[in-house]
């Protein structure tokens, strides 16, 4: 569905050339789910303006559903869809409605097709009920659906997503990933996720790229992110009564109470080996244990440290 | 453009309905639009008067090229006002462009469409009941053959102010900085251009005549609206080069804005 090989990008400023991409290459298989992290500035918006056809790149090929993206761009409009999370591509002074009979236009839909499918989003995504609001009096929340709904409505077989959560709640958020999720699995669109939250990658994403001062420095699942940065885990035990505690193999890294935090190395010790130990010297009222956090992992690898 | 035009159609409706939500502010903008005529004539009437003539013509006829200039204005910016430089300055760092370039539109019309200003039929109608008023003070007989002239005027001077726009729009993909030198440039220079030729030396005459083509647009014509004869060198027949030398503006500025985009694609911003 996208390839991208040898990929650069480098603007002209009055400090000189700046490199934005520094020659990144990968594939993405149509039906996919990838999470494009990486800190500001690091290029990620840049290989999505080039993989839309905003940008023409300096040197390098990209290709997605088969077209030249800055070469074909209009009929690669026609299959792709796009939700900037800060921006809005509806008409906002408009009732919501009207919108997306612009995009039908626009999309060259079918007005019985757009209808079925609008109907289908409408239920979906709860938007019955803010058809006739214009666009401009909708809460960041609603408006976010209805952004999801307008770029969906072509039935794009490719969706570029730039920070979708971006300043919604939790139950907004939820809503926007459950649509997301089902639109990736039912319809088979391929989705490329932009996002500093990396709860969004996580709940959503088969695959996770990382890119750093224009360069890819990760590219494979979350989980395998998880084994391979993620070394220590913590467990964390309640004891019966508050004493003094050693783990051997495991470090102490917090006490409140008689709970106590324990930081060990996955390669070192098991958990269960610890936990057998821990039982075996002390009473228990309860234990659980901590993955590493994939914020965490991510901010380190930014800063280099792994 | 193999799109139908329907599509643009669909974007300009859009728009107007846009504004007509607040029929209020709608109208208070176009009386705006239109009052801005009245004032300015009304500034020629009482500056010419002062001299009685100027270059041998009466202030109703100086005051029908400022009709006609005005009407074409309206007409120009009814769907080009977005295109000042400032507007398309504020289009590209809000982003609004990149979303733009990801529909399956020509961006220019998209731009055009989806900007339509309907206030400027304000401007448009003010400055076509200065040109009636004027004739009729003037003592013009309308003929076919006359209204058929103004018209033309009207329409090339719209053409040549959109394709100043045009370029200077396509100038701002590369600067990004909107800058007010462009509109000292489109409108004052259509101003001193909405004077009688005549009053120029040459090397104006020849810029207004021949490179910025304001005086072949406007001028020329008037001058079979009203009967005259123009100065050595400035027949009426001209009028018939009005259309041709518009539209080879406009390629102009046509061709500029295309360089635009291909800059603005190559280096974002």
């Amino acid at each position: 569905m996208i390839e991208v090989e040898g990929l650069r990008k480098v603007f002209r400023t009055r400090r000189g050339p700046v490199e934005a991409v520094a020659g990144i290459d990968f594939r993405v298989a149509a039906g996919e789910f990838v999470g494009y992290a990486g800190p500001n500035g690091a290029g990620k918006s840049t290989t999505v303006k080039m993989m839309s056809g905003i940008l023409l790149p300096s040197a390098g090929r990209v290709e997605v559903c088969g077209l030249v993206p800055y070469r074909e761009r209009k009929r690669l409009a026609r299959r792709m869809g796009v939700v900037f999370g800060q921006r809005t591509q509806l008409w906002w002074d408009l009732p919501l409605q009207e919108s997306f009979e612009l995009v039908g236009h626009l999309y060259r839909i079918p007005a019985a097709d757009r209808l079925r499918r609008l109907r289908r989003l409408e239920d979906v995504l709860a938007l019955g009920p803010l058809l006739p609001v214009p666009v401009r009096s909708l809460s960041l929340g609603q408006r976010m659906r209805a952004e999801l709904a307008a770029a969906v409505l072509p039935a794009p077989q490719v969706l570029f997503l730039d920070e979708p959560t971006i300043g919604l709640d939790v139950e907004a958020k939820a809503a926007v990933r459950d649509f997301l999720g089902e639109l990736n699995r039912t319809e088979g669109t391929t989705v490329i996720l932009t996002t500093h939250d990396l709860d969004d990658i996580t709940r959503l994403c088969s695959r996770l790229m990382i890119i750093d001062h224009g360069r890819l420095i990760y590219d494979g699942t979350v989980e395998a992110l998880r084994t391979a940065y993620g070394t220590t885990r913590v467990l964390v035990v309640d004891l019966a009564e508050d004493e003094p505690l050693e783990l051997a193999g495991a470090v102490p890294v917090r006490a409140e109470g008689r709970r106590r935090w324990f930081q060990f190395a996955r390669d070192e010790v098991s958990a269960a080996e610890l936990i057998a130990r821990l039982l075996a010297s002390n009473e228990v009222a309860d234990l659980t244990l901590e993955e590493p956090d994939i914020e965490d992992i991510v901010r380190r690898i930014y800063r280099g440290e792994t | 453009m193999a799109e139908p035009a329907r599509v643009y159609l669909h974007l300009a409706a859009a728009a107007v309905r846009a504004t007509a939500r607040r029929p209020a502010y709608l109208a208070m903008r176009t009386l705006a639009a239109a009052l801005i005529v009245v004032f300015e004539v009304a500034g020629v009437v009482l500056l010419v008067d002062r001299f009685g003539t100027i270059g041998g013509w009466r202030p109703a006829e100086v005051v029908l090229l400022f009709g006609l200039a005005f009407a074409g204005q309206g007409l120009a910016l009814l769907f080009g006002d977005t295109l000042e430089a400032d507007k398309v300055s504020q289009l590209v760092r809000r982003g609004t462009f990149d979303q733009v370039l990801t529909r399956p539109v020509s961006p220019l019309g998209w731009v055009l469409a989806s900007y339509v200003d309907t206030r400027f039929l304000g401007r448009l109608l003010a400055g076509a009941g200065t040109v009636v008023w004027a004739a009729n003070r003037a003592g013009v007989a309308w003929t076919p053959g006359r209204a058929g002239l103004a018209a033309l005027a009207v329409v090339c001077a719209a053409t040549i102010v959109f394709a100043v726009l045009l370029a200077a729009a396509g100038f701002t993909f590369v600067t990004v900085q909107g800058s007010e030198a462009v509109n000292v440039l489109v409108y004052g220079g259509q101003y001193l251009a909405s004077y009688p030729m005549q009053i120029y030396g040459p090397p104006l005459r020849f810029l207004f005549v021949w490179v910025v083509p304001f005086g072949l647009a406007i001028y020329v014509p008037a001058l079979g609206v009203l009967g005259r004869q123009g100065p050595p060198g400035l027949p009426a027949w001209l009028a018939w080069l009005a259309a041709p030398a518009a539209g080879a503006f406009l390629a102009a500025g046509g061709l500029a804005w295309r360089a635009g985009i291909r800059h603005y694609v190559g280096t974002g911003s």
